[in-house]
Protein backbone atom coordinates (compact mmCIF):
# COMPACT_ATOMS: atom_id res chain seq x y z
CA UNK A 1 0.00 0.00 0.00
CA UNK A 2 1.78 3.61 -0.54
CA UNK A 3 -0.22 6.70 0.51
CA UNK A 4 0.50 9.58 -1.02
CA UNK A 5 1.00 11.90 2.01
CA UNK A 6 3.62 9.71 3.25
CA UNK A 7 5.32 10.23 0.33
CA UNK A 8 4.85 14.28 0.37
CA UNK A 9 6.04 13.80 4.10
CA UNK A 10 8.63 12.03 3.44
CA UNK A 11 10.09 13.88 0.73
CA UNK A 12 9.48 17.19 2.94
CA UNK A 13 12.06 15.22 5.50
CA UNK A 14 14.27 13.73 3.39
CA UNK A 15 14.40 16.10 0.61
CA UNK A 16 17.71 15.20 -1.15
CA UNK A 17 17.68 11.79 -1.94
CA UNK A 18 13.78 11.03 -2.09
CA UNK A 19 13.35 14.00 -4.52
CA UNK A 20 15.12 11.80 -7.56
CA UNK A 21 12.95 8.87 -6.84
CA UNK A 22 9.88 11.05 -7.23
CA UNK A 23 10.87 12.07 -10.14
CA UNK A 24 11.59 8.59 -11.34
CA UNK A 25 7.51 8.13 -11.03
CA UNK A 26 6.68 10.81 -13.07
CA UNK A 27 5.51 12.01 -10.20
CA UNK A 28 6.78 15.83 -11.09
CA UNK A 29 6.72 15.25 -15.06
CA UNK A 30 5.35 18.71 -16.76
CA UNK A 31 1.60 18.06 -17.67
CA UNK A 32 1.55 18.98 -21.28
CA UNK A 33 -0.81 21.91 -22.47
CA UNK A 34 -1.89 22.84 -19.35
CA UNK A 35 -2.27 27.12 -18.83
CA UNK A 36 0.68 28.36 -16.91
CA UNK A 37 1.72 31.50 -15.21
CA UNK A 38 4.60 33.76 -16.59
CA UNK A 39 7.23 32.03 -14.09
CA UNK A 40 5.74 28.98 -15.48
CA UNK A 41 3.82 27.15 -12.70
CA UNK A 42 0.20 25.60 -13.55
CA UNK A 43 -2.45 28.30 -13.80
CA UNK A 44 -4.89 26.44 -11.51
CA UNK A 45 -7.51 29.13 -11.74
CA UNK A 46 -7.71 29.81 -15.30
CA UNK A 47 -10.36 29.47 -17.43
CA UNK A 48 -12.26 25.59 -17.04
CA UNK A 49 -11.15 24.04 -20.44
CA UNK A 50 -13.79 22.48 -23.02
CA UNK A 51 -14.00 19.64 -25.49
CA UNK A 52 -14.90 20.37 -29.34
CA UNK A 53 -18.66 20.31 -28.42
CA UNK A 54 -18.45 22.94 -25.75
CA UNK A 55 -19.10 21.49 -22.94
CA UNK A 56 -16.66 21.39 -20.22
CA UNK A 57 -13.87 18.92 -20.14
CA UNK A 58 -13.50 17.76 -16.14
CA UNK A 59 -10.35 15.68 -17.60
CA UNK A 60 -7.14 15.78 -14.94
CA UNK A 61 -6.08 14.09 -11.96
CA UNK A 62 -8.22 15.10 -8.75
CA UNK A 63 -7.64 15.18 -5.17
CA UNK A 64 -10.60 15.69 -2.62
CA UNK A 65 -9.48 18.61 -0.62
CA UNK A 66 -10.06 19.43 2.98
CA UNK A 67 -13.14 17.28 4.66
CA UNK A 68 -12.54 13.64 4.87
CA UNK A 69 -15.04 10.88 4.12
CA UNK A 70 -15.78 10.00 7.86
CA UNK A 71 -19.69 11.30 8.02
CA UNK A 72 -20.55 12.27 4.13
CA UNK A 73 -23.53 13.84 5.87
CA UNK A 74 -23.35 17.74 6.26
CA UNK A 75 -22.36 18.76 9.99
CA UNK A 76 -25.55 18.39 12.08
CA UNK A 77 -27.50 16.47 9.67
CA UNK A 78 -28.30 13.05 10.63
CA UNK A 79 -29.50 11.14 7.06
CA UNK A 80 -33.16 9.84 7.75
CA UNK A 81 -32.23 6.18 8.13
CA UNK A 82 -34.91 3.15 8.45
CA UNK A 83 -34.84 1.42 11.87
CA UNK A 84 -32.69 -1.34 10.40
CA UNK A 85 -30.32 0.60 8.70
CA UNK A 86 -30.25 2.84 12.28
CA UNK A 87 -29.24 -0.44 13.89
CA UNK A 88 -26.49 -1.47 11.54
CA UNK A 89 -25.06 2.08 11.38
CA UNK A 90 -24.79 2.25 15.18
CA UNK A 91 -23.23 -1.44 15.39
CA UNK A 92 -20.84 0.05 12.92
CA UNK A 93 -19.90 3.10 14.60
CA UNK A 94 -19.33 0.57 17.69
CA UNK A 95 -17.28 -1.90 15.94
CA UNK A 96 -14.51 1.15 15.06
CA UNK A 97 -14.94 0.81 11.40
CA UNK A 98 -13.63 -3.22 11.60
CA UNK A 99 -15.82 -4.50 9.04
CA UNK A 100 -15.16 -1.85 6.42
CA UNK A 101 -14.63 -3.58 3.10
CA UNK A 102 -11.95 -1.47 2.57
CA UNK A 103 -9.83 -3.21 5.38
CA UNK A 104 -10.01 -6.57 3.19
CA UNK A 105 -9.17 -4.65 -0.13
CA UNK A 106 -12.61 -4.83 -1.33
CA UNK A 107 -13.80 -1.85 -3.19
CA UNK A 108 -15.21 1.19 -1.67
CA UNK A 109 -17.98 1.74 -3.53
CA UNK A 110 -19.80 5.18 -4.27
CA UNK A 111 -19.19 7.89 -3.53
CA UNK A 112 -16.44 6.82 -1.17
CA UNK A 113 -14.18 5.92 -3.84
CA UNK A 114 -14.68 9.85 -4.76
CA UNK A 115 -13.32 10.94 -1.73
CA UNK A 116 -10.60 8.89 -0.54
CA UNK A 117 -7.84 11.64 1.83
CA UNK A 118 -4.80 10.65 -0.41
CA UNK A 119 -6.43 8.71 -3.30
CA UNK A 120 -6.37 11.02 -6.47
CA UNK A 121 -8.01 9.93 -9.71
CA UNK A 122 -8.08 10.89 -13.19
CA UNK A 123 -10.65 11.60 -14.81
CA UNK A 124 -10.69 10.94 -18.91
CA UNK A 125 -13.34 12.98 -20.85
CA UNK A 126 -13.71 10.78 -24.27
CA UNK A 127 -17.09 11.56 -26.52
CA UNK A 128 -19.84 9.46 -25.22
CA UNK A 129 -17.57 8.27 -22.13
CA UNK A 130 -15.67 8.96 -19.03
CA UNK A 131 -13.21 7.07 -17.02
CA UNK A 132 -12.10 7.32 -13.90
CA UNK A 133 -8.90 5.70 -13.00
CA UNK A 134 -8.99 5.40 -8.80
CA UNK A 135 -5.38 5.63 -7.49
CA UNK A 136 -6.58 3.40 -4.73
CA UNK A 137 -6.87 -0.12 -5.91
CA UNK A 138 -5.62 0.61 -9.63
CA UNK A 139 -9.21 0.42 -10.18
CA UNK A 140 -11.64 2.41 -12.81
CA UNK A 141 -14.85 3.03 -13.57
CA UNK A 142 -16.86 4.09 -16.82
CA UNK A 143 -19.69 6.69 -17.14
CA UNK A 144 -21.37 6.12 -20.18
CA UNK A 145 -22.86 9.61 -22.00
CA UNK A 146 -23.53 7.86 -25.52
CA UNK A 147 -27.50 8.17 -24.28
CA UNK A 148 -27.85 4.58 -23.18
CA UNK A 149 -30.33 4.12 -20.24
CA UNK A 150 -29.07 2.37 -17.24
CA UNK A 151 -29.45 -1.40 -17.16
CA UNK A 152 -32.63 -2.86 -15.77
CA UNK A 153 -31.90 -5.45 -13.14
CA UNK A 154 -28.00 -5.53 -13.69
CA UNK A 155 -25.78 -7.82 -11.40
CA UNK A 156 -25.35 -6.13 -8.65
CA UNK A 157 -21.74 -4.63 -8.49
CA UNK A 158 -19.28 -2.79 -5.88
CA UNK A 159 -19.40 0.58 -8.10
CA UNK A 160 -22.54 0.20 -10.18
CA UNK A 161 -23.59 1.23 -13.15
CA UNK A 162 -23.00 5.10 -14.24
CA UNK A 163 -24.33 7.14 -16.67
CA UNK A 164 -24.16 10.90 -17.23
CA UNK A 165 -25.24 13.92 -18.98
CA UNK A 166 -24.60 17.37 -18.59
CA UNK A 167 -27.19 19.84 -16.71
CA UNK A 168 -25.82 23.27 -18.24
CA UNK A 169 -22.28 23.30 -16.70
CA UNK A 170 -22.50 20.20 -14.38
CA UNK A 171 -21.47 16.57 -15.30
CA UNK A 172 -24.78 14.44 -13.97
CA UNK A 173 -23.67 11.48 -13.25
CA UNK A 174 -26.46 8.35 -12.52
CA UNK A 175 -25.43 5.41 -10.80
CA UNK A 176 -27.31 1.91 -9.76
CA UNK A 177 -27.05 -1.48 -10.02
CA UNK A 178 -25.18 -1.77 -6.35
CA UNK A 179 -24.65 -4.43 -4.44
CA UNK A 180 -25.50 -3.73 -1.02
CA UNK A 181 -21.73 -4.35 0.55
CA UNK A 182 -20.54 -1.26 0.63
CA UNK A 183 -19.84 1.67 3.23
CA UNK A 184 -21.57 4.88 1.89
CA UNK A 185 -18.84 6.85 4.28
CA UNK A 186 -16.27 5.61 6.77
CA UNK A 187 -18.38 5.53 9.80
CA UNK A 188 -20.33 2.98 7.69
CA UNK A 189 -23.86 4.42 6.58
CA UNK A 190 -25.28 1.39 4.87
CA UNK A 191 -27.43 0.95 1.63
CA UNK A 192 -29.72 -1.49 -0.08
CA UNK A 193 -29.35 -2.78 -3.84
CA UNK A 194 -32.13 0.13 -4.40
CA UNK A 195 -29.14 2.66 -4.07
CA UNK A 196 -29.63 5.69 -6.75
CA UNK A 197 -26.31 7.87 -6.47
CA UNK A 198 -26.47 10.99 -8.28
CA UNK A 199 -22.77 12.81 -8.63
CA UNK A 200 -23.15 16.34 -9.87
CA UNK A 201 -19.54 17.85 -11.37
CA UNK A 202 -18.77 20.54 -11.60
CA UNK A 203 -15.56 22.25 -12.88
CA UNK A 204 -15.12 25.71 -11.34
CA UNK A 205 -11.64 26.96 -13.10
CA UNK A 206 -8.87 25.07 -14.14
CA UNK A 207 -7.43 24.04 -10.75
CA UNK A 208 -10.96 23.37 -9.22
CA UNK A 209 -14.27 20.85 -9.07
CA UNK A 210 -17.13 20.26 -6.95
CA UNK A 211 -19.25 17.52 -6.43
CA UNK A 212 -22.07 17.49 -4.44
CA UNK A 213 -24.21 13.84 -3.68
CA UNK A 214 -27.39 12.61 -3.60
CA UNK A 215 -28.18 9.50 -1.82
CA UNK A 216 -31.56 8.05 -3.01
CA UNK A 217 -32.25 4.04 -1.08
CA UNK A 218 -35.42 4.10 -0.44
CA UNK A 219 -34.71 1.19 1.60
CA UNK A 220 -32.38 2.42 3.75
CA UNK A 221 -33.37 6.04 3.69
CA UNK A 222 -37.06 7.30 4.60
CA UNK A 223 -36.11 9.93 2.13
CA UNK A 224 -33.51 11.55 -0.85
CA UNK A 225 -30.84 13.16 0.78
CA UNK A 226 -27.69 15.47 -0.21
CA UNK A 227 -24.18 14.92 1.31
CA UNK A 228 -21.68 17.84 2.11
CA UNK A 229 -20.21 19.73 -0.77
CA UNK A 230 -16.50 18.45 -1.53
CA UNK A 231 -13.87 20.41 -2.98
CA UNK A 232 -11.26 19.26 -5.64
CA UNK A 233 -8.33 20.39 -6.59
CA UNK A 234 -5.83 19.66 -9.76
CA UNK A 235 -2.77 17.78 -9.11
CA UNK A 236 -0.87 19.08 -12.22
CA UNK A 237 2.61 18.23 -12.82
CA UNK A 238 2.43 14.21 -11.51
CA UNK A 239 0.88 10.87 -12.01
CA UNK A 240 -1.04 8.15 -10.72
CA UNK A 241 0.82 6.01 -8.59
CA UNK A 242 0.25 2.14 -8.61
CA UNK A 243 -1.87 0.58 -5.28
CA UNK A 244 -2.37 -3.59 -4.95
CA UNK A 245 -3.80 -3.86 -1.47
CA UNK A 246 -3.37 -7.35 -1.47
CA UNK A 247 0.70 -7.15 -1.75
CA UNK A 248 1.82 -7.77 2.12
CA UNK A 249 -1.42 -6.96 3.29
CA UNK A 250 -1.28 -6.87 7.33
CA UNK A 251 -4.07 -4.79 8.30
CA UNK A 252 -6.65 -7.65 8.67
CA UNK A 253 -5.22 -9.44 11.97
CA UNK A 254 -4.95 -6.20 13.50
CA UNK A 255 -8.28 -5.11 13.62
CA UNK A 256 -10.65 -4.23 16.72
CA UNK A 257 -13.82 -3.77 17.61
CA UNK A 258 -16.44 -5.25 19.45
CA UNK B 1 -11.88 -22.71 -12.66
CA UNK B 2 -11.69 -25.45 -15.45
CA UNK B 3 -12.99 -24.82 -18.65
CA UNK B 4 -16.18 -27.02 -18.04
CA UNK B 5 -16.79 -24.84 -14.85
CA UNK B 6 -16.99 -21.85 -16.73
CA UNK B 7 -18.99 -23.09 -19.05
CA UNK B 8 -21.74 -24.07 -17.27
CA UNK B 9 -21.50 -21.14 -15.31
CA UNK B 10 -21.83 -18.99 -18.75
CA UNK B 11 -25.25 -21.11 -19.38
CA UNK B 12 -26.67 -20.78 -16.13
CA UNK B 13 -25.85 -16.62 -16.56
CA UNK B 14 -27.06 -16.40 -19.94
CA UNK B 15 -30.39 -14.74 -18.73
CA UNK B 16 -28.97 -11.72 -17.00
CA UNK B 17 -26.68 -10.74 -19.43
CA UNK B 18 -28.66 -8.47 -21.78
CA UNK B 19 -29.27 -6.08 -18.29
CA UNK B 20 -25.63 -5.41 -18.39
CA UNK B 21 -24.66 -3.76 -21.40
CA UNK B 22 -23.59 -6.83 -22.40
CA UNK B 23 -25.45 -6.90 -25.70
CA UNK B 24 -25.47 -3.27 -26.37
CA UNK B 25 -24.75 -2.13 -29.78
CA UNK B 26 -21.59 -0.38 -30.23
CA UNK B 27 -22.33 2.78 -31.49
CA UNK B 28 -20.29 4.62 -34.67
CA UNK B 29 -18.90 1.17 -35.98
CA UNK B 30 -18.79 -0.24 -39.73
CA UNK B 31 -21.50 -3.13 -40.49
CA UNK B 32 -22.58 -5.31 -42.81
CA UNK B 33 -25.85 -5.06 -44.37
CA UNK B 34 -27.77 -7.61 -42.11
CA UNK B 35 -26.70 -4.81 -39.26
CA UNK B 36 -23.95 -7.33 -37.70
CA UNK B 37 -20.76 -5.78 -37.12
CA UNK B 38 -18.33 -5.58 -40.17
CA UNK B 39 -15.45 -7.24 -38.24
CA UNK B 40 -12.85 -7.00 -41.63
CA UNK B 41 -13.67 -3.69 -42.53
CA UNK B 42 -10.50 -1.10 -42.05
CA UNK B 43 -8.95 -0.32 -38.97
CA UNK B 44 -10.23 2.96 -37.99
CA UNK B 45 -7.86 5.89 -37.67
CA UNK B 46 -7.64 8.73 -35.36
CA UNK B 47 -7.60 12.65 -36.38
CA UNK B 48 -3.74 12.06 -36.61
CA UNK B 49 -3.66 9.41 -39.00
CA UNK B 50 -2.41 6.85 -36.72
CA UNK B 51 -4.30 3.43 -36.15
CA UNK B 52 -7.22 3.39 -33.86
CA UNK B 53 -6.47 0.81 -31.27
CA UNK B 54 -10.07 1.66 -29.18
CA UNK B 55 -12.47 -1.11 -29.05
CA UNK B 56 -12.57 -4.44 -26.22
CA UNK B 57 -10.07 -7.13 -27.24
CA UNK B 58 -10.00 -10.72 -26.45
CA UNK B 59 -8.00 -14.02 -26.74
CA UNK B 60 -11.12 -15.70 -27.36
CA UNK B 61 -9.01 -18.89 -27.38
CA UNK B 62 -7.41 -21.64 -25.61
CA UNK B 63 -4.84 -21.74 -28.71
CA UNK B 64 -3.40 -18.37 -27.81
CA UNK B 65 0.31 -17.61 -26.26
CA UNK B 66 2.32 -19.08 -28.96
CA UNK B 67 6.61 -18.63 -28.30
CA UNK B 68 6.87 -17.66 -31.71
CA UNK B 69 10.72 -18.44 -30.97
CA UNK B 70 10.31 -21.90 -30.13
CA UNK B 71 7.92 -23.07 -32.41
CA UNK B 72 3.93 -22.95 -32.32
CA UNK B 73 3.04 -24.71 -29.32
CA UNK B 74 -0.20 -24.72 -27.55
CA UNK B 75 -0.91 -22.97 -24.32
CA UNK B 76 -3.93 -24.53 -23.13
CA UNK B 77 -6.45 -23.10 -20.22
CA UNK B 78 -3.70 -23.31 -17.94
CA UNK B 79 -1.17 -24.97 -19.60
CA UNK B 80 2.41 -23.27 -20.70
CA UNK B 81 3.79 -22.78 -23.63
CA UNK B 82 7.07 -24.17 -24.53
CA UNK B 83 8.61 -21.08 -22.68
CA UNK B 84 11.69 -18.80 -22.52
CA UNK B 85 15.29 -20.20 -22.36
CA UNK B 86 15.23 -19.80 -18.81
CA UNK B 87 18.84 -19.02 -16.76
CA UNK B 88 19.34 -22.59 -14.85
CA UNK B 89 18.14 -21.08 -10.98
CA UNK B 90 15.31 -19.62 -13.12
CA UNK B 91 14.42 -23.13 -14.66
CA UNK B 92 14.97 -24.65 -11.22
CA UNK B 93 12.00 -22.20 -10.01
CA UNK B 94 9.75 -22.76 -12.74
CA UNK B 95 10.20 -26.19 -12.00
CA UNK B 96 9.46 -26.22 -8.62
CA UNK B 97 6.37 -24.11 -8.81
CA UNK B 98 5.23 -27.01 -11.13
CA UNK B 99 6.05 -29.80 -8.62
CA UNK B 100 3.77 -27.41 -6.16
CA UNK B 101 0.71 -27.64 -8.77
CA UNK B 102 1.44 -23.80 -9.22
CA UNK B 103 0.10 -22.88 -5.80
CA UNK B 104 2.31 -19.94 -5.11
CA UNK B 105 0.52 -18.06 -8.03
CA UNK B 106 0.02 -14.63 -7.26
CA UNK B 107 -3.28 -14.80 -9.37
CA UNK B 108 -5.04 -16.96 -6.67
CA UNK B 109 -4.08 -13.97 -3.88
CA UNK B 110 -6.15 -12.01 -6.09
CA UNK B 111 -2.73 -9.86 -6.87
CA UNK B 112 -2.00 -9.06 -10.47
CA UNK B 113 -1.16 -11.19 -13.31
CA UNK B 114 1.06 -8.71 -14.86
CA UNK B 115 0.65 -7.09 -18.45
CA UNK B 116 1.57 -10.49 -20.40
CA UNK B 117 -1.15 -12.46 -18.98
CA UNK B 118 -3.32 -9.96 -18.51
CA UNK B 119 -2.94 -9.40 -21.87
CA UNK B 120 -4.69 -12.78 -23.07
CA UNK B 121 -6.53 -13.42 -20.49
CA UNK B 122 -10.66 -11.77 -19.68
CA UNK B 123 -11.44 -9.41 -22.25
CA UNK B 124 -9.43 -5.70 -22.10
CA UNK B 125 -10.68 -2.52 -23.60
CA UNK B 126 -8.15 0.02 -25.06
CA UNK B 127 -9.04 3.35 -24.62
CA UNK B 128 -6.54 5.37 -27.31
CA UNK B 129 -6.16 9.41 -26.58
CA UNK B 130 -4.07 11.98 -27.87
CA UNK B 131 -0.87 11.28 -26.02
CA UNK B 132 -2.40 8.40 -23.81
CA UNK B 133 -3.55 4.86 -23.98
CA UNK B 134 -5.01 3.18 -21.41
CA UNK B 135 -6.13 -0.11 -21.10
CA UNK B 136 -9.20 -1.72 -18.81
CA UNK B 137 -8.51 -4.92 -18.02
CA UNK B 138 -11.64 -7.28 -17.04
CA UNK B 139 -9.63 -9.37 -14.80
CA UNK B 140 -9.10 -7.51 -10.82
CA UNK B 141 -10.69 -4.62 -12.60
CA UNK B 142 -7.38 -3.12 -13.08
CA UNK B 143 -6.05 -0.55 -16.06
CA UNK B 144 -2.99 0.72 -16.84
CA UNK B 145 -1.85 3.46 -18.74
CA UNK B 146 0.69 3.62 -21.68
CA UNK B 147 1.98 7.01 -22.41
CA UNK B 148 3.10 8.39 -26.10
CA UNK B 149 3.46 12.02 -24.88
CA UNK B 150 7.04 11.47 -25.60
CA UNK B 151 8.20 11.08 -21.67
CA UNK B 152 10.94 8.68 -21.02
CA UNK B 153 10.50 5.85 -19.31
CA UNK B 154 11.45 6.95 -15.50
CA UNK B 155 15.17 5.84 -14.05
CA UNK B 156 15.20 3.41 -11.21
CA UNK B 157 11.40 3.87 -9.95
CA UNK B 158 9.48 2.01 -7.72
CA UNK B 159 8.81 -1.55 -9.00
CA UNK B 160 5.30 -2.48 -9.31
CA UNK B 161 3.49 -4.90 -10.62
CA UNK B 162 2.42 -3.87 -13.97
CA UNK B 163 5.56 -1.60 -15.10
CA UNK B 164 5.60 1.72 -16.45
CA UNK B 165 4.95 1.96 -19.94
CA UNK B 166 5.80 4.42 -22.97
CA UNK B 167 4.84 3.70 -26.80
CA UNK B 168 5.81 4.79 -30.01
CA UNK B 169 4.35 4.01 -33.69
CA UNK B 170 6.89 2.46 -36.17
CA UNK B 171 4.34 2.54 -39.05
CA UNK B 172 1.11 0.96 -38.55
CA UNK B 173 2.51 -0.64 -35.03
CA UNK B 174 2.48 0.60 -31.36
CA UNK B 175 5.61 -0.24 -29.87
CA UNK B 176 4.94 -0.33 -26.25
CA UNK B 177 8.04 -0.56 -23.80
CA UNK B 178 7.52 -1.57 -19.84
CA UNK B 179 10.07 -1.64 -17.43
CA UNK B 180 9.81 -1.07 -14.11
CA UNK B 181 8.28 -4.23 -12.55
CA UNK B 182 8.56 -6.11 -9.55
CA UNK B 183 9.70 -9.35 -9.24
CA UNK B 184 6.73 -11.34 -8.33
CA UNK B 185 4.79 -11.57 -11.13
CA UNK B 186 4.40 -14.86 -13.34
CA UNK B 187 4.94 -14.36 -17.03
CA UNK B 188 3.28 -17.56 -17.80
CA UNK B 189 2.06 -20.60 -14.87
CA UNK B 190 5.53 -20.84 -13.43
CA UNK B 191 7.94 -18.64 -15.45
CA UNK B 192 9.72 -16.20 -13.14
CA UNK B 193 11.67 -13.19 -13.49
CA UNK B 194 13.38 -10.20 -12.11
CA UNK B 195 13.14 -6.79 -11.80
CA UNK B 196 15.70 -6.13 -14.78
CA UNK B 197 12.36 -7.62 -17.24
CA UNK B 198 11.54 -5.10 -20.06
CA UNK B 199 8.75 -5.95 -22.29
CA UNK B 200 8.17 -4.75 -25.41
CA UNK B 201 4.58 -5.12 -26.99
CA UNK B 202 3.87 -3.95 -30.12
CA UNK B 203 0.45 -4.40 -31.19
CA UNK B 204 -1.01 -4.09 -34.88
CA UNK B 205 -4.54 -3.90 -35.65
CA UNK B 206 -4.99 -6.23 -39.14
CA UNK B 207 -8.64 -4.90 -39.62
CA UNK B 208 -11.48 -3.64 -38.13
CA UNK B 209 -11.58 -6.71 -36.03
CA UNK B 210 -8.97 -8.53 -35.47
CA UNK B 211 -5.50 -7.27 -33.50
CA UNK B 212 -2.21 -8.82 -33.37
CA UNK B 213 0.19 -8.37 -30.17
CA UNK B 214 3.45 -9.64 -29.96
CA UNK B 215 5.38 -9.55 -26.47
CA UNK B 216 8.82 -9.50 -26.13
CA UNK B 217 10.05 -10.42 -23.08
CA UNK B 218 13.73 -9.41 -22.21
CA UNK B 219 15.32 -10.32 -19.26
CA UNK B 220 19.37 -11.45 -19.02
CA UNK B 221 19.00 -12.31 -15.45
CA UNK B 222 16.39 -15.14 -15.95
CA UNK B 223 16.47 -16.11 -20.07
CA UNK B 224 19.43 -16.40 -21.77
CA UNK B 225 17.69 -14.76 -24.84
CA UNK B 226 15.06 -12.20 -25.35
CA UNK B 227 11.58 -14.36 -26.30
CA UNK B 228 8.40 -13.65 -27.70
CA UNK B 229 5.13 -14.66 -27.12
CA UNK B 230 1.98 -14.11 -30.09
CA UNK B 231 -1.57 -13.57 -29.69
CA UNK B 232 -4.16 -13.29 -32.01
CA UNK B 233 -7.03 -10.56 -30.57
CA UNK B 234 -10.69 -10.44 -31.84
CA UNK B 235 -12.44 -7.33 -31.06
CA UNK B 236 -15.50 -7.99 -29.02
CA UNK B 237 -18.22 -5.85 -30.39
CA UNK B 238 -21.45 -4.87 -28.81
CA UNK B 239 -20.87 -5.62 -25.37
CA UNK B 240 -18.98 -4.34 -22.29
CA UNK B 241 -16.79 -5.25 -19.64
CA UNK B 242 -18.11 -7.15 -16.52
CA UNK B 243 -16.75 -5.95 -12.88
CA UNK B 244 -14.30 -8.62 -12.02
CA UNK B 245 -13.35 -8.31 -7.83
CA UNK B 246 -11.64 -11.09 -7.05
CA UNK B 247 -11.22 -10.46 -3.32
CA UNK B 248 -15.01 -11.00 -3.41
CA UNK B 249 -15.60 -14.52 -1.74
CA UNK B 250 -12.01 -15.83 -2.53
CA UNK B 251 -12.72 -19.44 -1.48
CA UNK B 252 -9.64 -20.52 -3.68
CA UNK B 253 -7.16 -20.28 -1.00
CA UNK B 254 -7.36 -22.81 1.48
CA UNK B 255 -8.24 -25.43 -1.33
CA UNK B 256 -4.68 -24.82 -3.11
CA UNK B 257 -2.64 -28.16 -2.79
CA UNK B 258 0.71 -29.08 -4.14
CA UNK B 259 4.25 -29.39 -2.18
Amino acid sequence: MRNRRIVFTAAVLLSAPLAVHLSAQWLNYPTPGIPRLPDGKPNLSAPAPKTADGKPDLSGIWLVNGLDAKNIAPNGVEPPLQPWAETLYRQRLLTSGRDRPGTRCLPPGLPLADLVPDGPFKLIQTPGMLVILYETFTTYRQVFTDGRALPKDPNPAWMGYSVGKWEGDTLRIDTEGFNDETWLDADGHPHSESLHVVENFRRKDFGHMELQVVIDDPRAYTSAWTTSKWDFVLLPETELIEFVCNENEKDLKHMVGK
Amino acid sequence: MSPIIVGTIIAVMSTPLPAQWLNYATPGIPRTSDGKPNLSAPAPKTADGKPDLSGIWDANSNRQGLNVDAGFVDAGFYERPSGGPLQPWAAALDKQRREMLLKDDPAARCLPMGPPRQDRREPHKIVQLPGLIVILYEVNTLFRQIFLDGRALPKDPNPTWLGYSVGHWEGDTLVVDTGGFNDQVWIWSGHPHTQALRTVERFRRRDFGHLNLKITIDDPQTYTKPWTLMFDLQLVPDSELLESICNENNTNVPHLIGK
